[in-house]
């Protein structure tokens, strides 16, 4: 399967996922870009030799490239079509994790204690992606801006100059909004 | 987005708008009488003060990490150095574990692999070297041995013995183990547990999957991959500790305070132990949940049901060691693994399937062999059995020697757990015993501020009684558990290094004060009737029911004791924060009024007039309060005799002081400083005196200076000399002070040997190299005499003290600066003015009227 999209038509159809107009049209994009996603970050995640440092924005960069005709590219689309690519890639990152906590734990009893496969220690603070995950789905209840950046940033790896264009905010709304994010899921994480 | 959050958002935005340090009060501030949502912000920012790197690093990577290692299997056959791959045997966070084939020594080996995307996280990296470091440093059967640490084409590697059997998870799966079996491993994983934490290694991660189980029954503990070094006891430092407030660990048998992320140590691997245990016995874990957070929870909150209700018959006893094992406080727990295991020798003791006996190393008690335990105590079953009616040893002893006094030092309570510490247990249980035990009569009892140096200290109890030239040694413990303290004392005898006396006890810790004197009083009787002596009345000598106050008063009688200027103002600060808690406590204000005594007394810059009038008072409200206090009429004396010149009063209230406290050693001290002042001269008497001060305290510094001081006043130079060679070993930094007291006077007609003296002390007291040169120039200039004159000049340029000055003229042989100098220590009110007719450094002066003057002057006020 090889389709290929202009960026125009990108626009259009991403207008009319969150205009909530065409809701078939939705479900085929969505689709069409988490398989993309999805085959490109197995292809990467599983590439035997890796480069140490792992661009997450190259992997949406080029799952887009594969979607899109890039010869009518315009940041509009590209910026839309990033912030559906990170809850994507949220959804795909946890599952890869989940199948591997699977696996690891294989079909043992109970009482055997959680692996710390998804475990994740950063500076100080050690959490689950899984708790993770469930935190950021709480923090989107009270306000799914800020669970949006989130995405972005730790999932999809953009920048805070990247995230302020895919959200259209100043760069300096954006550090506070995800430094207040980041205070509320660190809290949620480590009480 | 509902309100209150609408505001956090808002509240929180504004204040990162602003500086770091504006924050707190902006935040106070815009949040109003909204207590709530001030919290609410205060956390979030504190949460943010915490998350620096948080979620910083995008997620791929760390999934890439999960996934490769899933993918990199070696294979059979797979040659690594000098291994060769068998097959794969395990996996875990750092890596996995292979069983290969070492071709050089033809030997099957275990292979543990970094895996290969952890080699570029340096500190997983330094962690899993760390493990191989930490194990390989222990040698003990239960604990795997490492055959080589290694890095093989950028893998770092890990070879140990490779343990035929299965690990204690399989057992424990296979078939529940019976009691004997449990407790024989529980045993083996205390033995290599008690070895790793004398080498001063934590394993931190004590599990069923760390701990193998040999077809014999040997239990071998794997994977000391999150051990943390701990400095030793012999002041070894740490090599690597992996961070406090990571949690790394496994949750089921994480200790609460490694859940929560705190400072972790031995006591954590004591509760891992213990959760192994209960779960080997009731077969299943104590603290469980459906999540990781959930189990932490209940590690945090719940307690175990008890292991009668999981189906097993259970022994009181039993459920006594999961319960001190799994406190949730660890100072409430065994004070070590060691004690641990006692508990567990003791039980299996009593339980009738001993199955691998031979395999239990007996465990090396860090303290006296013949300590007892309390378990002990409140094991009936124990005690009904009969049999061990000698392991409770309590020696019943009663030999009298001789009719002579015994000396008896009695220790600061040492802490089972030094990580809470409360000197009202450690000092306050002393100063209790210190009382009681000096009622009794026939024993000489050691002085508070004579033990207050064996609090910091790794205390060796038989090495303090020597110090402290003492028959005896009472040295204690103390551990606090559940609103308790549990008291143990041992009787040492200093000579034969034997336990002649045990004592536990344990008491609420709600009345502070009534425990103490509760256990002081049980203590005393104890060594009253070991010894057959009687006792005076117990007599409530504390004089305050304030906690607060007490502590107060303790620090200023620490601070007082060390007789140095900075040191003497805090003593007057604590002593007078105490009597501001409580007024009525006698004891702080006669603390208060020999403090400002002392103040002039060790040089402090202070008013004298003023210091003296302080101290007069806080003297007068003492004794108001008590009327028979010792240390009151002390600071009465002192005062009678330095600053009013009144000896015959002094001597009243010095009489009184001993009266009420024979074994004060600073009431004698100040006895004898009477005793040979001009108006008394009883020289013999004196030396008597401070001859009993230091026999009640023999390690004071300045009982020893006023012993040399008596020799020197008393003109015996042939015992005065060698008593400053003493105290210039002793405390190097005061040898000038002591050397000045003498000088001249003790080696009158051999200069020579003076100034070698002086010199070598100079040295000793780290004295500039300008002043020793002075005296050096001096010295070959003018002699002796030009040395006296140059000290005499330096004293009189850097205000030392005018008596000081005025000896030093007066040896130099000049008679006008001599008494010019005199003049002003009387005017200044220095104390000294008591020794003009005895001083040996004035006698240049003895025909001078206006000398003979100025004595008649101090005798007539």
């Amino acid at each position: 399967m090889k389709k290929q999209i202009n960026a125009g038509e990108l626009t259009e159809i991403l207008q009319n996922w969150s205009d909530n107009k065409n809701p078939e049209n939705n479900n085929a994009l969505f689709n069409l870009v988490y398989d993309e996603l999805r085959r490109q970050a197995h292809r990467f995640l599983l590439k035997e030799r890796r480069e140490h440092t792992l661009q997450t924005t190259a992997l949406v960069h080029e799952a887009y490239l594969k979607l899109v005709n890039q010869k009518k590219d315009s940041w509009e689309s590209r910026g839309q079509f990033f912030a559906i690519a990170a809850t994507m890639m949220r959804r795909i990152l946890i599952d890869y994790a989940k199948q591997k906590h699977r696996v690891k734990r294989g079909g043992a009893n109970d009482d055997l204690p959680l692996e710390e496969a998804l475990t994740l220690t950063v500076s100080n603070t050690s959490f689950n992606l899984i708790e993770l995950d469930e935190a950021l789905n709480r923090l989107a209840e009270k306000e799914e801006y800020l669970a949006k950046i989130v995405e972005l940033r730790f999932f999809s790896g953009l920048d805070v100059s990247e995230t302020a264009k895919v959200l259209n905010v100043s760069e300096s709304t954006i550090k506070r909004d995800w430094a207040m994010a980041k205070a509320w899921l660190h809290r949620e994480l480590t009480r | 987005m509902d309100e209150k959050w609408q505001k956090i958002r808002e509240i929180f935005d504004a204040a990162l708008r602003r500086k770091p340090e504006e924050r707190p009060n902006f935040v106070v501030e815009a949040c109003g009488e909204d207590k709530s949502l001030l919290a609410e912000v205060e956390s979030l920012l504190s949460s943010l003060g915490s998350a620096d790197g948080f979620l910083e690093t995008p997620v791929a990577d760390k999934v890439a990490d999960l996934i490769q290692s899933k993918n990199q299997r070696l294979a059979f056959g797979t040659v690594f150095s000098h291994y060769e791959i068998i097959e794969q045997i395990g996996e875990g966070g750092m890596g996995e574990v292979f069983l290969a084939k070492d071709t050089n020594l033809n030997r099957k080996v275990a292979l543990k692999l970094l895996a290969s995307h952890i080699t570029e996280d340096k500190t997983r990296v330094s962690r899993f070297r760390q493990e191989a470091f930490a194990t390989s440093a222990l040698n003990h059967p239960n604990i795997v041995t490492i055959y080589e640490i290694g890095k093989w084409q950028a893998r770092d590697f890990i070879v140990t013995e490779f343990i035929e059997g299965m690990t204690l998870r399989e057992h424990v799966r296979k078939k529940k183990p019976s009691v004997g079996e449990a407790l024989d491993i529980a045993l083996q994983v205390a033995s290599a547990l008690a070895a790793a934490h004398g080498a001063g290694i934590v394993h931190r991660d004590i599990k069923p999957e760390n701990i193998m189980i040999r077809e014999d029954g040997l239990v071998k503990v794997l994977d000391f991959g999150i051990a943390k070094y701990r400095p030793t006891q012999n002041g070894q430092k740490a090599l690597i500790e992996t961070e406090a407030g990571e949690i790394i660990g496994t949750a089921a048998y994480m200790s609460p305070e490694q859940a929560r992320g705190l400072e972790i140590d031995p006591q954590t691997d004591i509760w891992s132990l213990g959760v192994i245990l209960y779960e080997m016995l009731a077969g299943k874990l104590p603290f469980q949940g459906a999540t990781k957070s959930d189990r932490i929870a209940a590690i945090l909150e719940r307690e175990p049901a008890p292991l009668t209700k999981t189906g097993g018959k259970v022994s009181l006893l039993l459920q006594r060691i999961i319960d001190r094992a799994l406190a949730k406080d660890k100072r409430e727990r065994y004070a070590d693994i060691a004690e641990l295991a006692e508990d567990l020798h003791l039980l299996r003791e009593t339980t009738g399937d001993k199955i691998s006996s031979s395999l239990i190393l007996p465990i090396r008690s860090r303290r006296s062999p013949r300590r007892t335990y309390w378990l002990a105590a409140v094991s009936l079953l124990v005690l009904l059995s009969g049999a061990f009616g000698l392991w409770f040893y309590l020696s019943k002893t009663r030999q009298m020697s001789g009719s002579a006094r015994k000396s008896i030092v009695v220790l600061p309570l040492k802490p089972i757990n030094p990580a809470s510490r409360d000197e009202l247990y450690e000092i306050g249980i002393a100063d209790s015993l210190i009382q009681r035990l000096g009622l009794i009569k026939g024993f000489v009892v050691r002085p508070l501020s004579s033990i207050r140096k064996y609090v910091d200290v790794e205390q060796d109890a038989l090495a303090a009684g020597r110090e402290q030239q003492v028959d005896y040694v009472l040295a204690s413990n103390y551990q606090i558990a559940g609103g308790k303290i549990r008291v143990t004392s041992q009787l040492l005898n200093v000579e034969s290094g034997q336990v002649e006396e045990t004592y536990k006890g344990e008491k609420a810790t709600t009345d502070v004060f009534a425990m103490q004197d509760a256990i002081a009083n049980e203590i005393g009787k104890l060594l009253q009737s070991r010894f057959a002596l009687t006792s005076g009345t117990p007599a409530t000598t504390r004089g305050t029911d304030n906690e607060e106050a007490y502590r107060l008063y303790l620090q200023g009688v620490y601070f007082n004791d060390k007789r140095l200027p900075p040191d003497g103002e805090k003593a007057v600060e604590f002593f007078e924060q105490a009597v501001k808690i409580d007024p009525n406590y006698a004891r702080a204000w006669a603390g208060v009024a020999f403090a400002h005594r002392s103040l002039i007394d060790i040089g402090a810059d202070v008013d004298y007039q003023e210091q003296h009038r302080i101290s007069m008072e806080a003297v007068t409200k003492a004794l108001a309060l008590d009327p028979n206090l010792s240390e009151a009429y002390n600071a009465l004396c002192i005062n009678k005799l330095n600053y009013e010149y009144d000896v015959d009063g002094a001597e009243t209230a010095c009489r009184r002081a001993i009266e009420l406290d024979p074994n004060s050693p600073l009431a004698h001290n100040t006895y004898s400083r009477l005793l040979f002042s001009s108006q008394r001269k009883r020289f013999d008497e004196a030396i008597a005196e401070i001859k009993t001060a230091i026999d009640l305290d023999p390690t004071a510094f300045y009982h020893q200076l006023v012993y040399m001081f008596a020799l020197t006043m008393s003109r015996r130079y042939d015992e005065a000399v060698p008593q400053l060679e003493r105290l210039a070993q002793r405390n190097p930094k005061r040898a000038l002070i002591s050397f000045w007291l003498v000088s001249g006077v003790a080696f009158q007609g051999k200069e020579a040997e003076d100034f070698e003296r002086l010199t070598r002390f100079e040295k000793l007291a780290e004295t500039n190299d300008e002043t020793i040169k002075a005296i050096e120039t001096a010295y070959q200039t003018d002699g002796w005499q030009g040395v006296l004159r140059e000290h005499a000049e330096y004293n009189a340029k850097h205000d030392q003290t005018f008596y000081f000055t005025a000896c030093a003229y007066a040896q130099a042989g000049d008679k006008e600066k001599a008494l010019e100098y005199l003049e002003k220590t009387y005017q200044h009110r220095e104390h000294w003015m008591e020794y003009l007719g005895v001083d040996p450094r004035l006698d240049n002066l003895r025909d001078d009227p206006r000398f003979i003057e100025l004595i008649k002057r101090v005798e007539s006020k």
